[in-house]
């Protein structure tokens, strides 16, 4: 399997790796280790901003390249219902394959599960993902 | 020069170790030379099958010096030795080439799940046109238990196939009590891929008992592209010695079983290499086991670590291990670089599949593709296993941290 420039970076860097903890922490997390992908992300606010974001992930390089992509990009940001960009656009800069795509969608899910918790604090409900449906192969 | 002297080990700048001597070795230097004397025009390059001058009876001689080395090397006689373009090739022919010989006698074939593919898919496309084939199951140390295929044995069976070493685990299967089984049936007739052990450890055709074996030039240090199969000339107490029904025709080469022009360098190459891989076998098996044992001791401080395989009765040149809380296809990324290895899955696309070899062992999806495969081979040495060990646990321990283990 080769691997892009980007994916390469970010799964052999992997800084947000690990969890945060204290007041204004939430945590979601999404797949099963047994089926092969996992995923965990922390949040931590203040106000409505997202002050830093942490993951864990058991998967693929493409999978741990994302999370700490998604890791990365959120902190500072304000806290939305959803990732910072959509799984197609974030397949497109990993060069996700068409058949990895669906752990996209764990990702996704991890990180929404995450801000769900984060959005009640704050008063907001999550209602759908943002991202168009895509092929799971 | 002995074969193990290190004079022949590859400059090794800037390359990452190589531990996949199971899938391929390098071309050992004297082989390359001997090969490369019967190409060009100051060479033997005369095609070995004109026997109307010399430049045929100098390329003739060669070929059937090469025949000799290599059945020497194996415990066969020069006549069983058939000229092939691998092991590949070598097992198709030794299936289909049985399988439609014996169709009237009977349509059952019996081999085992952890076959290489090169054995599977031919029976596969048996099972497609009419033949009904058994895959047993090894127990989980790997091994094929010649009880079990002396009762998947029916009346019609014509051919069991069973690999003497198995390429993912370096299982060493009993080939000998198995052909007892065989014999005993007196319709089955025994293959054996031996592409994994000739050259690599003790193969001694006639002693196996088995009718037909599969040999590997480029797993020896020799070069891709030949191979044989050895066809038994001995009846083993039947009416005739096993025969095969060809699978290509034109020009009626190799006694008709195998028709086109004889490559002289490869089968030059094949030759020599089986002829150095044997002066070398007893030390290069302690010296690997021993290395082997040092890599494993290395590894197994890591925690979570298992040893594919009943390590009693494997090669010493292989090591195969599970380890816990790490996705394969990310090992397999953190390592690469740095260290060539193959992993526990296949892929086949791009999303990897577990390894069916580990599997059958009772592996689950997760430790079957989390396992590497260690090939070691004649240009390891005990640097290279320190480097192993280093990156494995740096690669490991960092995908544990990465998953919360």
């Amino acid at each position: 399997m080769n691997y892009n420039e980007a994916t390469l970076r970010y799964f052999e860097t992997a800084l947000g790796a690990g969890v945060l903890s204290g007041p204004g922490t939430f945590r979601g997390a999404a797949g099963s280790r047994a089926q092969g992908t996992w995923v965990q992300f922390d949040v931590q606010l203040n106000s409505n901003v997202i002050q830093a974001a942490r993951f864990l992930a058991f998967g693929c390089p493409h999978t741990i390249a994302v999370s700490a992509w998604v890791a990365e990009q959120a902190a500072g940001q304000e806290l939305r219902a959803g990732l910072p960009e959509t799984v197609q656009q974030l397949s497109e800069r990993f060069a996700v394959p068409v058949e990895k795509r669906g752990r996209l969608l764990i990702v996704e899910d991890a990180w929404i599960a995450a801000l769900r918790g984060a959005l009640t604090h704050c008063g907001a409900t999550i209602e759908c993902s943002p991202v168009a449906p895509i092929s799971q192969g | 020069m002995t074969a193990t002297a290190p004079i022949n080990r590859p400059a090794p700048i800037n390359r990452p170790v190589y531990l996949d001597y199971a899938a391929t070795t390098p071309v050992d230097p004297r082989v390359a030379a001997a090969m490369a004397q019967c190409l060009t025009a100051e060479g033997e390059f005369g095609n070995p099958a004109s026997a109307s001058h010399d430049y045929g009876d100098a390329a003739r001689v060669l070929v059937e010096t090469a025949r000799s080395q290599v059945a020497a090397s194996v415990g066969a006689l020069a006549q069983e030795v058939v000229w092939t373009s691998g092991a590949t090739e070598a097992n198709n022919l030794a299936i289909f080439g049985v399988a439609e010989y014996y169709r009237e006698s009977g349509r059952h074939i019996v081999t085992a799940r952890t076959e290489h593919k090169a054995v599977l898919d031919p029976c596969r496309e048996l099972e497609r046109r009419g033949w009904r084939v058994t895959y047993l199951a090894p127990d989980g140390g790997g091994l094929i238990h010649p009880d079990r295929v002396a009762a998947a044995l029916q009346a019609d069976t014509v051919l069991v196939s069973i690999m003497h070493v198995n390429n993912e685990t370096g299982i060493i299967q009993d080939i000998r009590r198995i052909a007892a089984v065989c014999a005993e049936h007196g319709g089955a007739w025994l293959h054996v891929d031996a592409a994994q052990s000739a050259g690599k450890r003790d193969v001694d055709f006639a002693h196996l008992g088995a009718d037909l074996m599969s040999l590997s030039a480029h797993k020896a240090y020799g070069p891709k592209g030949v191979g044989a199969l050895l066809v038994s000339r001995r009846a083993r107490g039947r009416d005739a010695a096993v025969q095969l029904r060809a699978l290509q025709f034109g020009g009626g080469q190799e006694r008709g079983l195998r028709a086109g022009t004889v490559a002289t360098h490869q089968v030059v190459g094949m030759g020599l290499a089986f002829e150095l891989a044997q002066a070398a076998l007893e030390s290069e098996s302690e010296r690997l086991a021993a290395l082997r044992e040092r890599l494993w001791r290395g590894l197994a401080p890591l925690g979570g670590v298992m040893r594919n395989g009943d390590a009693e009765h494997s090669v010493p040149q292989l090591l195969n291990v599970s380890f816990e809380g790490v996705e394969g296809e990310s090992l397999l990324a953190a390592v690469r670089g740095r260290l060539a290895v193959s992993a526990g899955s296949a892929c086949t696309s791009a999303l990897q599949e577990p390894s069916y070899v580990l599997r059958a062992l009772g592996r689950d999806d997760v430790l079957s593709e989390s396992s590497l495969r260690f090939g070691l081979g004649r240009f390891t040495r005990e640097p290279d296993i320190d480097a192993a060990i280093a990156v494995v646990t740096q690669a490991v321990s960092r995908l544990r941290r990465l998953s919360g283990e």
